[in-house]
């Protein structure tokens, strides 16, 4: 059920914009569940 | 599913909605109800030109995509392949 | 959430800057199909009970459903009060999924009957979910009413009899469920269902029992656990994401969608940017005006803010603000924060400080009320509403008490 491209796992906080300019994966498709944003039902 | 053959035909699923955006695409899969973001224009370029030419490889060309690239947009395509985004076009090898 | 990369062709910045940007149409959105319902929870966040008079018609729905399908929204999700008490829901169903838009519809199961069970298990493109807020009767009709566990669980029984599989069964996370939540997978395993758990808001009716139902913030911590250990096979509509701030983020977008992925159209076609967001402060425009959904998703003034830069004011400064993205508009609406300031459930505790610093005279409520405790007023008048008493909940009171059961 998972996709194989889940989240990775966030980063310390404090860390994000040093992240951000990093190359950590070369992903060009992500998989969210439909389910998955807030605001709905 | 990490790799596809470029050299095999694919197509957009039917059951699949495909919606431009300036980030590049959301694909909507109505029958398994998973949603993907398609995260560059040119990887939407790609996909839309898969049932016009005889490959992947070819559609990444007319895309636009380099030599240089192809390893990261056959992986691209390798994972909506896996969620049934795109599909083997009949008559070809899988 | 920041993966980056190398190709030149592919734009710089995180995709969640972009959705916080707001796209040109809804990801997906949440319908209000009616404010009648022959329950009365002591919680319901669209405060139902009495249909509106001024409801869309069936050809307004359609015309809804036509726009909808040009913006290539995927999927509605349609809830009301319970949309199935309107006479055309099942043919707005299938006009909806004929039309290329998806649709899960909530409901407290009274009306799927062994028929409709065959016949949304052979329906494409149609997904359910049943509500229930306790793993026993004891707790849940505490909170829905009398018989309403039996309702709910019999609904479950019929899909599963008529081979729906995966269907959702959602639960409102509150102080006095939240022991539960094994049980509630347990329900769900048993029914062949997927859980969905969410967060509950202060909102509609919400507000007046929030203060006594809202999770401790050691069960708020239990919850984050359980949730991360469960990942994808418990949905939660990514209500948590206020949570992240404990670490890892829970799977989901991990922010507030509203007006920029998602929103609300209620049942006089009003467009808010959420269901737990029914007021005035909130309110983008609505679909009757010429410009139609289209119109107000993408030139409200309201939505445009919420599109632009956001000010996290002192909570930008907190190193887990990235995490909890300052938490939930409405939480802090309808307790009365200010919303560049902590979420009232700030798992740092910023939130209670803040609470305890609130003038209650000052917490907003909403005009919008169809509650059947509501004594009768004309519709569209501007009179605020006499707030309503919050039920005196003693264990044995049915939140029934005091009138017939509708429909």
């Amino acid at each position: 059920m998972s996709s194989p491209n889940t989240e990775p796992t966030a980063p310390p906080a404090g860390d994000q914009p040093a992240a951000d300019a990093l190359v950590e994966q070369e992903l060009l498709v992500e998989d969210v569940s439909i389910d998955g944003m807030c605001g709905v039902y | 599913m990490d790799e596809i053959d470029l050299a095999t035909a694919w197509r957009l699923n039917p059951q699949v909605s495909l919606r431009p955006e300036s980030f590049g695409a959301l694909a909507y899969h109505f029958g398994t109800r998973r949603l993907s973001f398609l995260k560059s224009p040119a990887l939407l370029a790609v996909v839309e030109r898969l049932a016009d030419h005889p490959d992947a490889a070819a559609a990444c060309r007319a895309a636009g995509v380099g030599e240089d690239e192809l390893a990261l947009y056959r992986r691209a395509l390798a994972t909506l392949a896996g969620s049934g985004m795109i599909v083997p076009r009949e008559g070809t090898a899988a | 959430m920041t993966a980056v990369t190398i190709a030149p062709t592919a734009p710089a910045g995180r995709l969640i800057d972009r959705f916080e940007e707001g796209l040109d149409a809804p990801i997906c959105l949440t319908w209000e199909l009616t404010y009648a319902c022959n329950l009365a929870c002591v919680h319901c966040l669209s405060s139902s009970g009495r249909r509106d008079p001024d409801e869309l018609t069936t050809a307004e729905c359609k015309a809804v459903i036509d726009e909808l399908e040009r913006m290539q929204v995927f999927y509605v999700n349609i809830g009301g009060g319970e949309p199935t008490v309107r006479k055309d829901f099942w043919e707005l169903v299938d006009y909806a999924t004929a039309h290329k838009v998806g649709v899960k519809f909530s409901t407290n199961g009274s009306r799927i009957d062994a028929e409709r069970a065959a016949w949304l298990a052979a329906s494409d493109y149609v997904d359910v979910q049943i509500s229930l807020d306790g793993a026993t009767a004891e707790v849940n009709d505490r909170v829905r009413g009398d018989g309403s566990y039996d309702t709910a669980i019999t609904a479950m029984e019929r899909l599963r009899v008529a081979g729906m599989r995966d269907f959702k069964l959602s639960v409102v996370v509150t102080r006095e469920n939240a022991g539960q939540l094994d049980d509630f997978k347990a329900i769900a395993d048993r029914y062949g269902a997927q859980l969905r758990i969410t967060r509950l808001r202060p909102s509609g009716r919400g507000a007046d029992v929030w203060d006594e139902l809202h999770p401790t913030a050691a069960q708020q911590r239990d919850l984050y656990d359980w949730l991360l250990a469960r990942g994808d096979d418990v949905l939660t509509g990514d209500s948590f994401f206020h949570l992240s701030a404990y670490g890892e983020p829970l799977p989901g977008l991990n922010l507030c969608g509203a007006g920029r992925v998602v929103c609300l159209i209620d049942p006089v076609g009003d467009v808010y940017a959420c269901p737990f967001a029914i007021h005035d402060s909130f309110l983008a425009g609505n679909v009757r005006s010429p410009g139609g959904f289209a119109g107000v998703w993408r030139e409200s003034e309201l939505f445009a803010e919420l599109r632009g830069p956001q000010s996290g004011g002192a909570c930008s400064k907190c190193s887990h603000f990235d995490s909890c993205r300052g938490g939930c508009m409405a939480a802090k609406f309808f307790t009365g924060l200010p919303l560049d300031g902590p979420d009232p459930e700030c798992v740092l505790g910023h939130g209670e400080a803040a609470l305890e610093g609130r003038d209650p005279a000052a917490i907003p409520r909403s005009e919008v009320d169809h509650s059947r405790r509501q004594p009768s007023r004309p519709t569209g008048t501007a009179l605020p509403m006499a707030p309503v008493a919050p039920p005196a909940r003693s264990c044995d009171e049915s939140p029934l008490a005091g009138f017939t059961p509708g429909d």
